[in-house]
């Protein structure tokens, strides 16, 4: 639905977001996820029509955007910022705002923001003025201002940063709602892998304005056994040591920069260790790095190396390898 | 002491009496600055909020431009215009020179820089993701424009002040394309420096008391017309951005 070609985009002669192709798919739910200033805020702008990308294409349902269309377009994507902001007004005045841009009648107006004000219990604050909100609140009055403008694409910029976990949830219960109710795309950029992996299809990684091929491969949705202490987990055809207290479903995560890479296991207190054959590499951002891929029993591991321990193991696709990891550096969400 | 005090004693009776000659220059004054104002600002707020928000070639300088200009002397300005709408200029044939419409016009070329630098500066310090949230819910050019300065709404009035308190003080110009001239051009500032110097002190207290009362109005009506308070752009996350 929503897509980036060839993007090159600059801010002050650096570049902050470098991306050969990134696609919205029509009807997904999808999270970017990335540290702080990997560049998702910067992506949501684009796809937002907000900002022209100083190179490259932004495209919508296949064609590409010209400057002239950018306005009427924005109708139908509309972004909710990380800190996002409220006019001046009442709560009310605000979910108002873009339905009367859009001439909605008075009646269809109240039934439409009754519905967001339930969903998202606002309720009790649509007489209030912006400074008599707190930040949760504000969050809240943001979304369901977008929501209620009903656009075909939303864009959520790390949307329960300030939420507690009830208000969190009834967001995203709302935006579920929303979902099985009319065909809406969802695209949410978050720097939580579990927020991401709990209410998005899929996911892509952004590190330092690029797709980044690691994050989502290294995570694993899993059910965790009752007891404390060290558990191993099933993945396929390996078992996963992790340190956990937790029961029940969850999802695991191996940083690949936890991962040692070795020719022969070695004799370490690492409780993981896998062997298997490489099947890719790919050079990191800058060079300083390689992305190994190794399959280890049917399931993808990805470590993080430099370019310079990649040399002295002369790693190479099809050449065999042992991942070592201990059972502590298994994040579990 | 004497001399300050007979002063004011002449400006209270003359003010009192409703003298038609100082009501008369005050009229005039007032309907020069209204209307200079208001054309000033009509084009110089557009041009500050294009200014602050938009990304061109040779916007710096324009701002340049822009913010030296509120430094051009006044009596520059009246010396160009007067040149400009002389009988031999090349607006000569308006036939505006020595009437309030010149003034107006010259009061307009120094207010102008006034309402663009100044309003260009309220505009920059509004909070981007104001624009940028009115954009996404769909607001075209006119309503983001409009949204973006309900939230300076204090600075732009700030700027209109200023506007108006340059016109209505503004003499250099006035008196060399305005003439002075007695019932047709002469306003309470060129009518308070031609009585100082004549030595009739009453008569121009009077008329600097009025200035300053006008001005005042002025003021406190704008004040009104700004309605209630309320903190600028509270963004979550602790942001509160930039105060309007």
């Amino acid at each position: 639905m929503l897509e980036l070609r060839g993007i090159r985009h600059r801010y002050g002669g650096r570049i902050v977001l470098d991306l050969e192709q990134f696609i919205v798919p029509q009807g997904a739910s999808l999270a970017v996820v990335g540290h702080n200033g990997a560049g998702k805020s910067t992506l949501l702008r684009l796809l937002a029509l907000l900002e022209t990308p100083t190179e490259g294409q932004v495209l919508f349902s296949g064609a590409v955007v010209p400057p002239r269309a950018r306005a009427s377009l924005r109708r139908r994507v509309t972004l909710v910022e990380q800190r996002p902001v409220l006019f001046r007004g009442t709560v009310r005045e605000n979910l108002e705002y873009g339905l009367k841009l859009r001439d909605t009648a008075r009646t269809a107006m109240n039934g439409i923001i009754g519905d967001v004000v339930d969903r998202l219990g606002l309720a009790p604050l649509l007489n209030r003025r912006r400074h008599e909100l707190s930040d949760g609140e504000v969050q809240r009055v943001a979304v369901a201002r977008a929501l209620a403008v009903r656009p075909d694409v939303l864009l959520l910029d790390e949307p329960v940063s300030s939420a507690d976990r009830a208000a969190a949830n009834a967001l995203y219960q709302a935006l579920a709602a929303e979902r099985a109710a009319r065909p809406l795309t969802v695209c949410i950029a978050s720097h939580q892998l579990e927020e991401a992996y709990r209410w998005a299809d899929s996911i892509r990684a952004l590190a330092d304005g690029r797709l980044s091929p690691v994050t989502p491969e290294n995570l694993f949705r899993v059910d965790l056994p009752a007891g404390d202490g060290t558990k191993h987990v099933r993945v396929g055809g390996i078992d996963i040591a992790v340190m956990t207290d937790r029961t029940g479903p969850a999802v695991l995560a191996v940083p690949p920069t936890d991962i040692f890479v070795s020719l022969q296991p070695l004799s370490t207190s690492a409780r993981n260790v896998f062997s298997g054959r490489v099947t890719g590499m790919s050079i990191e951002h800058r060079g300083a790095g390689v992305h190994v891929r190794a399959d280890m029993g049917g399931v993808e591991l990805v470590a993080a190396v430099t370019a310079e321990a990649a040399r002295d193991l002369a790693l190479a696709p099809g050449k065999t390898v042992v991942f070592s990891f201990k059972a502590t550096a298994v994040q579990v969400f | 002491m004497d001399f300050l005090a007979e002063g004011f004693r002449r400006a209270w009776s003359l003010l009192v009496a409703g003298d038609s000659e100082v009501y008369g220059i005050a009229l005039l004054t007032l309907k020069v600055a209204i209307v200079a104002t208001l054309i000033s600002c009509a084009i110089g707020l557009p041009l500050g909020y294009f200014l602050a928000t938009r990304r061109f070639w040779g916007r710096r300088a324009a701002l340049t431009v822009v913010n030296t200009a509120l430094a051009f002397p006044t009596v520059v300005v009246g010396l160009l215009l007067y040149g400009l709408l002389s009988r031999r200029g090349p607006l000569g044939g308006l036939g505006w020179l020595y009437t309030w419409q010149a003034i107006v016009v010259g009061d307009v070329l120094l207010a102008l820089p006034i309402a663009a630098a100044l309003s260009a500066a309220a505009i920059q310090g509004v909070d981007a993701r104001v624009r940028r949230t009115a954009q996404t819910l769909g607001a075209g050019a006119w309503r983001t424009a409009w949204t973006v300065s309900r939230e300076a709404r204090f600075a732009l009035a700030a700027v209109i002040t200023a506007a108006f308190g340059q016109v209505v003080a503004e003499v250099g110009a006035a008196m060399i394309v305005g003439g002075n001239i007695r019932g047709s051009t002469r306003t309470l500032t060129t009518a308070v420096a031609l009585y100082t110097s004549q030595g009739d002190f009453g008569l121009a207290l009077a008329l600097g008391l009025i200035l300053l009362i006008m001005a005042l109005l002025v003021n406190i009506a704008l004040q009104v017309l700004q309605g209630r308070g309320e903190p600028g752009v509270g963004g979550a996350g602790g942001a509160g951005g930039a105060h309007a």
